[in-house]
């Protein structure tokens, strides 16, 4: 079937069968290969993407239900020049390590941040749990998040 | 020591590489992409010991897009491994279930897929032995009957002894006694071992690999598949995550360049993360029965402990942990007399290969259980037990380990202060709280295994000032390239901005053993700290020409005379000025820094490392009475960092060091199916990575004791965050709710069998003096 | 090659699946996909649900709560009426999975993939809930309880779909979901307790126990209502009430728990359970406030 989609304000469109996932379709098809990918399951969320602002799995997402969806992938979130303040956040508090969760966590975190959540450690926490880091021990991850939601408020 | 005065040094700097991280920039290796380039896949065994007895590969080999089959029968191949137990393909036997037995290259996964269906395999089923302690029973299936240089299927044995153990028994006056265990568990990366190789038309092979013992990783490449290792380049992709699981050679490497060989087009090797469960290297359980005993002044006079290293299939790192375990049982705190007696033993299980912490978390589950027991019998303050029986600063234990600086004590006192140890240790049994303690020995200066423990470094200065540093370590996300970065900015003078650091491409880069051992900082550090002084040098003897004066210091790239500071010039000016004349010259420097340490003798006596990184840790905890599940509500960590080049780095380590110990303490497993011997749950939910929810915040104290030989003072710390980890917890769970938790990781329904059968200390001589 | 049939209407969905022989609705796609991938199923066509709108969203109609069969878990886990109403309900939703596989899952898929250790089933069964099924000849509405054949099966027709669920979720009615495991967040239901109990004033009117991840099905626990109801709260029957359900359960034993340790861990929850319900239902409980999911709180006094 054809789906037509918009990527990151790009128009996409694409022939697809059923067991394509959204990630097959960002990785192997469109090259945007910043969104990563750890199991294929569901369970370590270093695939999230937005699809229409809200946060997914792309491994999970079947392509044949994204017709006249707007996707977002961390290539999207990035500005033209420099950063968007949570990547920033993320630079500033060193919550990034060896770098491969990050992109994946900076999509549901930026979820997260939108969707209202106080600027509460055990809310982040409880929010980003579908994302998982070997490297960082997560401190520093809320400790970024934290702060832009209270950029973000103030 | 005091410390240096530093303007980069001990700064919170971000992440050279953080911008691109951020950014899905960065290109992992699985995100390469070379033109021609194949798909890999690898038949594994389903079998945990089998005698292969055909493989016919015809159907696969007729298979439309498939474009090389390979297996035993048709590559050339010889053994590797410690005492080369172990071969690429599998030719006469399989030893565990994910062995390699054929792999295909085709032009797309799906194929490759469908041609691994293809291809028959007979095996004749051989009886298999999972447990270790089965393996060692007369008459237990042989795993390796082709060895005849070891006795039934213990590989390796590792006996130390000093003192005597057995009059330092008769002597106690209290004396506890317990078998401690420890599961198998997987090193965890995020993202999964990806290989890619390629032969060019002259027959030279290039292999991305994120990989970091880098020129180890050649040499057993060349040595196994009979290659000429000066014609191989290895490039290191960006690594996401290790861990220890990407430390050197695995076997799906080997397969990897022989498909490229068989094809003569790049292939791309990638790990699902099924096989990664299966078929890479594991953290291998251990079992040690520990004694330990004080006198009654709680003074500790001995260890013995009998170790049983449930290795798996074959011998890969794994069977070295030994090596640091032995250096908790002799050497956390002064202990005179210590005795240990290790068999490394074959199982027909997934095999040990190096995962951070590498023996110590295991062994110091077990030490530091035994040092709250003892204080538990002698009616004494664990904390203060361990205060009392703490290394100091120019001790040089039994074992040989030259003490130089030494925190420990600090640590302790640190975390007895932030945890309220005094007023709530022991006082929260109502609520099923509970706090618990343990510390940690760890080498930070190296570990002299091999015959050299060195890293080179090169400076480059070029005409536009640009600074690159050439390193022969290995950047795994840890934080290494930003911290050499610092340290040569800081060697030589001049902003961070100016100082780029190359460290990926063997045909660069001068030789390092790797990154392994808490190392990185030390010993790659101090060769960049070297070849930027000679750097450094040269370009103030440049400068000196042009200025007229010999007293010139450099500052945030200004070279200027001490004496008459209106003399000075932009350091990069000087470079040209070097450069642009006749009989000019460029600026460039190399060292190489091998540590001042001694490889152990056959008594496993020797200092291997240049400093010792010490810490202590503090789990508060909640137990659910009813179902068994800990809940993890703090913990507090203090460390002996040596000194931090970038504190946000080391708390960086720290902390994911901490929860990734907390995995191990309370969730992660490879349970295995015994009667087949496979994993009955490789997939990323059942293993059970801590999330976010699952660790509290971890409270960081860096103690800096700057240690004389480090850079600047720093000691290495990559892994001292995990090891107390587990010991610290099960200390907690133990003053929650009265029980010795034996085995780790503490999974609720063992914390309720336990909490049902009473499982508590086992105090064999001295109980009830407390 | 996996064809895909787009439905505009309930209709159009039924006469699909009623047509293709092997077609498999596709909701959420976290089950499908993964079990595409992981070899358990093999499907030919998958039929979209996502666009059939009117399967979608929650209300509420005086005392009855209304959930369509495609509103994510994540709707349900954001709903203040819900928190506030039937509170197990979201409890539940809360603790599935993560946010991503919240958003996605829905509440249609999570019932029908039928799964032992599925969160949804509990909470539903104490509120009484009853499904709405469309078919090819016509609708019918059964206990939700019926729905469950067995392990990953369900006593749908070929050609049937979940529409929605119904309950009643009356004032006087507090619920409390709780379940063990090994991680704090993003794991399966060792085991799934959900408990509701109605009051007059401080009286235990009816009192309601389900279980999961301990039985082929999720199921409720007979003769919790004789053993509770008439008195005020009392721990020594919400005990007993443990012990029966333990005694009713028929877990098997995996890598995440022995049968035994899964009857001890009912034992124990159900009491919980029961109490933070009754505090709920007779408003003594932050209103919408999540327990923590093993129920380790205090005593009600």
């Amino acid at each position: 079937m054809r789906i037509e989609l918009m990527v990151n304000g790009d128009p996409v469109s694409r022939l697809v069968e059923g067991s394509e996932s959204l990630l097959d379709l960002l990785r192997n098809d469109l090259g945007l290969v910043g969104t990563k990918w750890g199991c294929l399951t569901g369970d370590c969320g270093a695939c999230t993407v937005l699809v229409n602002s809200e946060p997914v799995v792309s491994c999970l997402k079947a392509c044949a239900q994204l017709d006249g969806s707007t996707v977002t992938t961390i290539e999207g979130l990035t500005p033209t020049h420099g950063l968007s303040d949570l990547q920033q956040a993320f630079v500033d508090h060193f919550a990034t390590q060896c770098g491969f969760c990050t992109p994946g966590m900076i999509m549901a975190a930026e979820a997260l941040v939108n969707s209202g959540v106080p600027a509460d450690e055990a809310a982040i926490r409880e929010g980003l749990s579908g994302n998982l880091c070997r490297c960082t021990g997560y401190n520093k991850i809320v400790d970024a998040v934290m702060s832009v939601i209270e950029q973000r408020n103030a | 020591m005091t410390a240096t005065e530093t303007r980069v040094v001990g700064k919170r700097l971000p992440k050279l590489d953080a911008p691109d991280k951020v950014s899905g920039r960065i290109q992992y290796a699985d995100d390469l992409d070379i033109p021609g380039m194949l798909t890999g896949a690898i038949l594994r065994s389903p079998h945990a010991h089998a005698r292969i007895v055909s493989i016919d590969v015809s159907k696969a080999e007729a298979l439309p897009g498939v474009k090389a089959v390979i297996h035993a029968g048709n590559v050339q191949q010889r053994p590797f491994g410690y005492g080369h137990d172990n071969l690429p393909l599998k030719d006469r036997k399989v030893r565990c279930v994910g062995d390699e037995v054929a792999a295909v290259a085709a032009i797309d996964e799906a194929t490759a897929k469908r041609a691994l269906g293809l291809i028959d395999v007979v095996y004749e089923v051989l009886p298999a032995v999972v447990d270790p302690l089965e393996a060692l029973e007369d008459g237990a299936p042989l795993i390796h009957d082709e060895r005849l240089d070891i006795d039934g299927n213990v590989s390796m044995r590792w006996d130390f002894e000093t003192g005597d153990v057995d009059k330092a028994a008769e002597e106690a006056a209290v004396i506890v006694e317990g078998t401690y265990s420890s599961p198998l568990a997987a090193p965890g990366a995020i993202e999964t071992h990806v290989v890619i190789a390629s032969f060019d038309r002259s027959g030279h092979l290039t292999v991305w690999s994120p990989v970091h013992m880098v020129f180890m990783y050649r040499k057993e490449l060349a040595d196994t598949l009979g290659l000429d290792w000066g014609n191989i380049t290895i490039k290191q992709p960006p690594v996401g995550g290790s861990f220890g699981g990407k430390i050197d050679i695995d076997t799906h490497d080997f397969i990897c360049v022989l498909l490229a060989e068989a094809a003569q087009r790049p292939v791309k090797l990638a790990m699902s993360r099924e096989e990664e469960f299966i078929g890479t290297r594991t953290r291998q359980p251990i079992h040690f029965k520990l004694r330990t005993g004080a006198d009654a002044d709680g003074n500790i006079l001995f260890r013995d402990t009998h170790v049983i290293s449930d290795n798996g299939a074959y011998n890969a790192w794994g069977s070295h942990a030994m090596l640091v375990a032995m250096n908790t049982v002799t050497s956390l705190y002064r202990v005179p007399n210590s005795r240990m007696r290790c068999a490394v033993v074959y199982t027909n299980k997934s095999y040990g290969g190096s995962v951070r912490g590498f023996g110590n978390p295991q062994s110091t589950f077990a030490v530091e259980q035994q040092l709250e027991e003892i204080a538990d019998a002698l009616g004494r303050d664990p904390m203060e037990l361990r205060i009392q029986n703490a290394n100091q600063a120019g001790d040089v234990t039994p074992q040989g380990l030259k003490i130089t600086t030494c925190g420990l004590t600090q640590c302790l006192e640190s975390v007895k202060e932030a945890s309220g140890w005094n007023e709530r240790r022991g006082k929260m049994k109502d609520r099923y709280r509970g706090l618990g303690a343990a510390a940690f020995i760890h080498v930070g200066g190296g570990a002299r295994i091999y015959g050299s423990d060195g890293c080179g470094a090169m400076i480059k200065m070029d005409d536009s000032g640009q600074i690159s540093l050439i390193s022969g370590s290995s950047e795994l996300g840890q934080g290494s390239e930003t911290a050499l970065a610092m340290i040569v900015a800081e060697e030589v003078g001049v902003p961070m901005s100016k100082v780029r650091v190359i460290h990926s491409d063997t045909d660069v880069k001068p030789w390092d053993v790797g990154v392994h051992a808490s190392r990185t900082t030390f010993v790659a550090g101090n060769a960049a700290r070297l070849a930027a002084g000679r750097a450094r040098d040269k370009l103030l003897a440049a400068a000196a020409e042009v200025l007229g004066k010999d007293d010139l210091v450099i500052e945030d790239g200004v070279i200027s005379s001490r004496s008459e500071p209106e003399r000075a010039m932009p350091y990069d000016k000087a470079i040209r000025r070097l450069l642009l004349r006749e009989e000019g010259n460029v600026i460039m420097s190399t060292a190489f820094y091998d540590p001042p340490t001694e490889n152990q003798d056959k008594g496993y006596i020797g200092n291997i490392s240049a400093t010792y990184g010490f810490g202590a840790h503090v789990a508060e905890v909640e137990v659910d009475p009813g179902t068994g599940q800990v809940k993890l509500l703090n913990l507090w960590t203090a460390h002996d960092v040596g000194r931090a080049i970038n504190p946000s780095a080391v708390e960086g380590q720290i902390e994911g060091g901490a929860v990734m110990g907390i995995g191990l303490a309370l969730t992660e497993e490879l349970p295995v199916r015994v009667e087949v011997g496979e994993l009955m749950a490789p997939n990323l939910h059942d293993y059970g990575l801590p999330t976010m929810v699952d660790a509290p915040r971890i409270h960081v104290d860096l103690i800096e004791t700057n240690d004389p030989l480090g850079p600047f003072g720093a000691k290495g710390i990559g892994e001292g965050g995990l090891i107390p980890v587990p010991a610290a917890v099960a200390n907690a769970v133990a003053d929650a709710v009265g029980i010795r938790p034996r085995q780790f990781p503490l999974r609720p329904w063992k914390v309720l069998d336990w909490i049902q059968t009473g499982e508590t200390s086992n105090v064999v001589k001295g109980a009830g003096r407390g | 090659m996996v064809e895909v049939l787009i439905p505009g209407t309930l209709a159009e969905a039924l006469g699909m699946l009623a047509d293709r022989e092997g077609a498999v609705p596709l909701a959420g796609g976290t089950d499908v996909l993964l079990d595409m991938r992981t070899g358990r199923s093999d499907p030919t066509v998958l039929v979209d649900m996502s666009r059939l709108d009117g399967l979608r969203g929650v209300g509420i109609d005086g005392d009855l709560v209304t959930i369509g069969a495609m509103t994510s878990i994540r709707t349900i886990e954001r709903d203040a009426e819900l928190a506030a109403r039937s509170t197990a309900v979201p409890e539940a939703a809360h603790v599935l999975g993560s946010v991503q596989i919240r958003v996605m899952a829905t509440l249609g898929g999570n019932l029908c993939h039928a799964t032992p250790s599925a969160e949804m089933p509990p909470p539903l069964l104490v509120h009484g809930a009853e499904v709405d099924i469309a078919g090819p000849d016509g609708g019918r509405t059964v206990p939700l309880a019926d729905l469950f054949a067995g392990p990953g099966a369900t006593t749908l027709d070929p050609g049937e779909l979940v529409a929605a669920v119904r309950y009643p979720a009356p004032s006087n009615l507090g619920s409390c979901y709780l379940r063990q495991t090994v991680r704090w967040s993003m794991d399966l239901a060792g085991v799934g307790v959900a408990a509701s109990v109605a009051v007059d004033g401080d009286r235990i009117t009816t009192a309601t126990v389900a279980l999961g991840a301990v039985a082929p099905t999720p199921f409720v626990v007979g003769g919790v209502a004789d053993l509770m109801a008439d008195d005020p709260w009392d721990p020594e029957r919400a005990g007993e009430a443990g012990r029966m359900a333990a005694a009713a359960s028929s877990p098997i034993s995996d890598a995440r728990g022995s049968a035994d340790y899964r009857c001890s861990v009912v034992a124990a929850l159900v009491p919980r359970a029961l109490g933070i319900a009754y505090r709920r239902a007779i408003g003594g409980w932050p209103v919408g406030r999540f327990s923590p999911t093993n129920g380790l709180v205090e005593e009600p006094a």
